[in-house]
């Protein structure tokens, strides 16, 4: 039964591919329109972000400048773009409430064109990050090519918490809210401003329980230390991964055909 | 060859009293088992069987709130069925709302392959279609420019001659003819028939009783999501006229 629905889910969401392609383009598209810098935008504002955060807190933590961006850039890509994911697909049924009622699509798309959008720009910050690295002094590696691998894992892992995000808030529109704290709480959880291993106290533990955790090192050991990231890690995010996009899954369909009458 | 089978159908609906049920709600109530119902159920359609084949023009009549538009939305897969089957066979289109997943910050070209799409267009399809959905409209000099500046007429006429642009093996109607000037809609009238002649199965809803008649074979009639009879057009529409005074 579930597996059979999925066959046709992943026959739909091929079927409805340019529905998706627009979507993506419509929010690209609209998001920069009429402004001077138009996408760079994209780059230019977390840069000026993370350039402001990195000279707050090298200067506080009394660490290089230099070393200190890249270890931030390189925490901040996976964190923005799980956050984003998250908090951005809660009201994708809701902000296409209008289409929905009137027109038949695989409901999927909604929230995977957010999605999209923000892997896009993720690509783009990356890009940024390889151009800097060897600006500031530091070195290329071929560990790098692993990036690919991390992207596939946070994106199962972002994109499953999404859709259970999508549906639940049709339900509970106070969700959307809740979430935006929570991930602000959460942010300071996850070993982004400080390193996992650098930390004593009552939140340890935390921090390691953390679901996030494992994925930023999946894109700071390649890009920092130069070395794949080791085999527990590895598999402890592909486990979280797995197991995430199959919970977001069995809830979406589970629900999918239901939001119409809620929304 | 194109038809529509219909059994059993049942469509319930969920009416919510307050708002939607907050999470503090929700949570109170799973401590408070002999909870008060916060929403009462309704059939909207309630076991409608009916058999469509190739060739008929359907009208479907009745009163405000007996299950028309909700059951063209099952037919069109919007609505999910709580109960029986619809089985189609053939190309659905629906022209239910003209303009829906129109974005006002695109212009009217960009509208046209977003709309499209949302339609079941592929690219190359709407690439063929729009010279002569633009000249249609009569949008030449604005099509580049952003919808949201267009008068109400433009927006009609644009989101008008996309939608009937294409010939769709079933098409169903929901009261729309478009509006604009007389020309308008005198040219949109004559598009609109010569879609429905190219289908295979027509369904519409309308009020317009003349209008059933002139383009229908065949008039359901429906009453609280039920159907009352299935006939001819001047036999259905004459005793839905005579029980309504």
């Amino acid at each position: 039964m579930m597996s059979a629905r999925f066959v046709s889910f992943l026959s739909e969401l091929y079927g409805s591919r340019s529905v998706l392609q627009q979507l993506i383009a419509q929010q690209l598209i609209l998001r920069y329109r009429r402004t001077l810098l138009g996408y760079l935008w994209t780059l230019i504002n977390p840069l000026l972000m993370i350039t402001a955060m990195a000279l707050v807190f090298s200067s506080l933590f009394k660490a290089d400048l230099k070393t200190f961006v890249i270890f931030l850039l390189t925490g901040m890509i996976p964190w923005n773009f799980f956050s984003s994911v998250v908090t951005q697909c809660s009201t994708a049924f809701i902000s296409n409430e209008g289409l929905i009622k009137k027109i038949y699509l695989p409901k999927v798309i909604f929230p995977l064109s957010v999605a999209f959008v923000f892997l896009i720009d993720s690509l783009l910050a990356l890009a940024a990050l390889l151009i800097l690295i060897p600006l500031v002094g530091g070195s290329l590696s071929w560990s790098l090519l692993f990036l690919p691998v991390s992207f596939v894992l946070l994106f199962l892992f972002s994109m499953g918490l999404g859709l259970i995000m999508a549906i639940v808030t049709v339900y509970f529109r106070d969700l959307q809210y809740v979430i935006m704290i929570v991930t602000q709480g959460l942010f300071y959880l996850t070993p982004i401003l400080y390193k996992s291993d650098a930390l004593t106290g009552k939140v340890t533990w935390l921090v390691k329980l953390n679901p996030v955790t494992p994925f930023i090192a999946l894109f700071r050991v390649p890009t920092i230390d130069g070395t794949v990231p080791g085999i527990t890690i590895l598999v402890w995010a592909a486990s979280i991964a797995v197991a995430t996009m199959a919970a977001g899954l069995f809830v979406f369909l589970r629900h999918e055909k239901n939001i119409v009458f809620r929304l | 060859m194109s038809s529509i089978q219909v059994k059993d159908l049942s469509i319930k609906f969920r009416i919510y009293h307050d708002r939607s049920p907050s999470l503090k709600q929700t949570f109170a109530n799973i401590f408070n088992r002999k909870k008060v119902s916060s929403f009462s159920e309704i059939w909207a359609i309630k076991n409608l069987s009916f058999y469509i084949k190739a060739g008929d023009r359907v009208g479907i009549v009745g009163h405000n709130g007996a299950g028309k538009s909700t059951l063209l939305k099952a037919l069109c897969r919007v609505y999910e069925l709580s109960e029986g089957n619809i089985s189609v066979a053939g190309r659905i289109t629906p022209l239910l709302e003209m303009g829906a997943g129109f974005n006002s910050e695109f212009t009217g070209r960009e509208n046209i392959y977003l709309n499209g799409s949302i339609l079941g267009y592929g690219k190359q399809q709407l690439k063929k279609i729009e010279p002569e959905v633009i000249a249609f409209a009569e949008l030449e000099e604005f099509i580049d420019a952003p919808v949201k500046y267009y008068s109400t007429g433009m927006y009609m006429r644009l989101a008008f001659s996309l939608a009937t642009a294409m010939h769709p093996d079933i098409l169903v109607l929901d009261e729309i003819f478009a509006g604009g000037d007389a020309a308008f809609m005198a040219k949109a009238k004559t598009r609109m028939y010569d879609l429905i002649d190219k289908a295979n199965i027509m369904i519409m809803v309308s009020h317009d009783h003349l209008l059933v008649k002139a383009l229908c074979n065949r008039v359901l009639w429906l009453d609280h999501g039920q159907l009352i009879a299935d006939g001819t057009p001047d036999d259905v529409i004459e005793r839905y006229l005579a029980s309504r005074k």
